[in-house]
């Protein structure tokens, strides 16, 4: 750990960034593969 | 409220205030304002490179025929120059300002994800010399465009798939750093700030982030099936294996017009904190100003069939996509005319931040003007290709989210040194920037309604003389940029101390302000309270 860093203890507010990065992160792979996906279905129609 | 908790659940580890010493402070950083450091610097140095590629355009365009290079480097410049602005130095300038002033404007003690925060940047560096090493491979650089439209893109040789693999990280680190925003913005603010008290500018990088969120995903699915179109024979974009070009086309402008606006909303927050400060006044219609920003982002999803009117579309859809387009004109509208009002009867000032903020003021509505009459279906088929479009993009891009971000620069950067910069270099560096953007891009909007078409190295010698013109206004704006960097460098080592308000008797709001300048390397391990 770096002497820099600002280190978060409540596990409450822990959990709610945690949460809320993995949501956003889950949200942003979805659109990636989910474009993808419509333009496969829309070459086949 | 859950942000009540901050202040006694984080803390600095070790207890130590000092950073690391050497690389190592800067390699394994987590600390927002070493990273925001970092991102700016990054930000300078590609727009110093990007900068020498216009230098080249422009030489090469001082008169008609071929003079310095051939047209093949001349197109790999126009390609190279559009991709490291946009991605280089403008997007990372803003991640380095909202990484520096974000936690210090909502009162939390850093990034809600500090190591993320350190990958995100460390990945630009490898991400740009991947893309500025195809200069060097054989058959040169990506030459298509910033858009890269199939066939051409893919007409490149071993470039065309390290830009590929160069986009996906610039697309993966703008996606890092826009959760980080959000999740601190959410999740950290001090007791009592709600969103609505929030400054303008953590306003406008919040709804940013949300943009970049949905919309960088798009761009990287859009390049990774180029990929497999040149690769793995697949046939997407390929009219000869029952593909479709305009396909491309539509998914590369649906992220392509919300990107517009992620290299200028956080303009309009840094703005919105300036123009209030230096008019000694509150700004105009705060919340509409909020509300104005998230109209934009949300109209900004559904005009990207105004970059294609060319191509061709029913007529609903040309009415649907001109209608859409010309209604963004009101949210912006109410945004200029809060700027107007809260300077109205100000008691103004004219230190550095406020002029770069008067001239973006002006200067961006010129560009906006200019996106009206582009909106007009059957005038765009006349500019459409034309260099009008150049200088309407610039205006936008140069004096709108270059000048705010050098706005913002200048308004902070005493808070971040501890020291007064050299205001008379500073007004000189504004002078001639805003004198020169005009003499380079105005006579662009003449050639482009006289019919000069974009990215050719040559043309009719009709188009001299504004062509001149245009030139003289670069090579001096570009040279007028060195001030920029010197200023910096003579700020941080030394000068006039700052006091915490910087900014005397002007008496800014934001909790930035309350902290010392420079502000502490860890600031706020104790949250402020807000009424």
């Amino acid at each position: 750990m770096s002497t820099s860093e600002t280190r978060v203890l409540d596990t409450s507010l822990k959990r709610r960034i945690r949460n809320g990065a993995l949501g956003l992160g889950v949200l942003a792979v979805a659109l990636y593969f989910g474009f993808m996906a419509l333009l496969v279905y829309r070459s086949h129609h | 409220m859950a942000n009540a908790h901050v202040s006694d659940t984080a803390h600095h580890d070790d207890h130590h205030d000092q950073p690391a010493t050497g690389i190592k402070r800067w390699l394994f950083a987590t600390n927002h304002k070493d990273i925001g450091t970092m991102y700016l610097v990054f930000s300078l140095i590609m727009f110093f490179i990007g900068g020498s590629m216009a230098m080249v355009i422009r030489a090469e365009l001082f008169q008609p025929g071929l003079q310095l290079v051939d047209p093949g480097f001349f197109n790999e410049m126009t390609t190279n120059h559009a991709l490291i602005m946009i991605f280089g130095a403008v997007m990372p300038a803003f991640v380095g300002l909202a990484n520096w002033m974000i936690p210090l404007q909502v009162g939390a003690p850093d990034m809600a994800l500090p190591r993320m925060n350190n990958f995100s940047f460390w990945i630009l560096p490898f991400a740009f010399t991947l893309l500025l090493s195809t200069l060097f491979v054989p058959g040169g650089a990506v030459a298509g465009g910033w858009t890269l439209y199939p066939p051409l893109s893919e007409q490149s040789g071993d470039a065309f798939p390290m830009l590929i693999f160069a986009v996906h990280m610039m697309g993966a680190s703008s996606i890092m750093g826009a959760i980080n925003v959000i999740v601190t913005i959410m999740n950290m603010r001090a007791p009592g700030m709600t969103l609505l008290k929030m400054p303008l500018f953590a306003w406008s990088w919040l709804i940013t982030a949300y943009l970049l969120i949905a919309v960088m995903p798009v761009l990287a699915g859009a390049v990774t099936m180029l990929l497999t179109d040149h690769f793995f024979g697949t046939s997407f974009f390929n009219a000869g294996g029952g593909g479709d070009p305009i396909m491309f086309e539509h998914i590369f402008w649906f992220f392509g017009h919300p990107e517009v606006y992620i290299m200028i909303l956080p303009a309009f927050g840094i703005i919105s904190e300036i123009l209030p400060t230096f008019s000694r006044k509150p700004l105009f219609g705060a919340t509409s100003m909020i509300y104005a920003i998230a109209s934009i982002a949300f109209l900004s999803f559904i005009v990207w069939g105004h970059h294609m009117f060319a191509d061709g579309m029913p007529e609903a859809a040309q009415l649907f996509y001109m209608m859409s387009t010309m209604l963004i004109a009101v949210p912006t509208g109410v945004k200029v005319f809060n700027w107007t009002a809260t300077m109205w009867r100000g008691s103004l000032s004219f230190e550095p931040p406020m002029l770069f903020a008067i001239a973006f003021l002006f200067l961006f509505s010129i560009g906006g003007f200019s996106g009206l009459m582009l909106a007009i279906v059957p005038a765009d088929f006349q500019y459409n290709q034309t260099y009008f479009v150049v200088a309407h993009f610039h205006y936008v891009l140069v004096p709108g989210a270059i000048f705010g971000i050098m706005a913002g620069v200048y308004y902070w950067l005493p808070k971040w040194t501890g020291h007064m910069y050299n205001m008379t270099l500073a007004k000189t560096h504004f002078w001639l920037s805003a004198i020169f953007v005009n003499v380079l891009f105005f006579p662009q909007h003449f050639l482009g309604l006289a019919g000069m078409p974009r990215r050719i190295p040559d043309y009719a010698v009709q188009f001299t003389d504004w062509n001149m013109v245009s030139s003289i206004g670069g090579f001096a704006f570009g040279l007028s940029q060195i001030l920029f960097p010197i200023l910096i460098i003579q700020c941080v080592r030394g000068g006039k101390k700052a006091s915490a308000e910087v900014w005397d008797g002007t008496h800014p709001t934001g909790l930035e302000w309350t902290l010392p300048s420079p502000a502490p390397y860890h600031s706020f391990g104790t949250a402020p309270e807000i009424r």
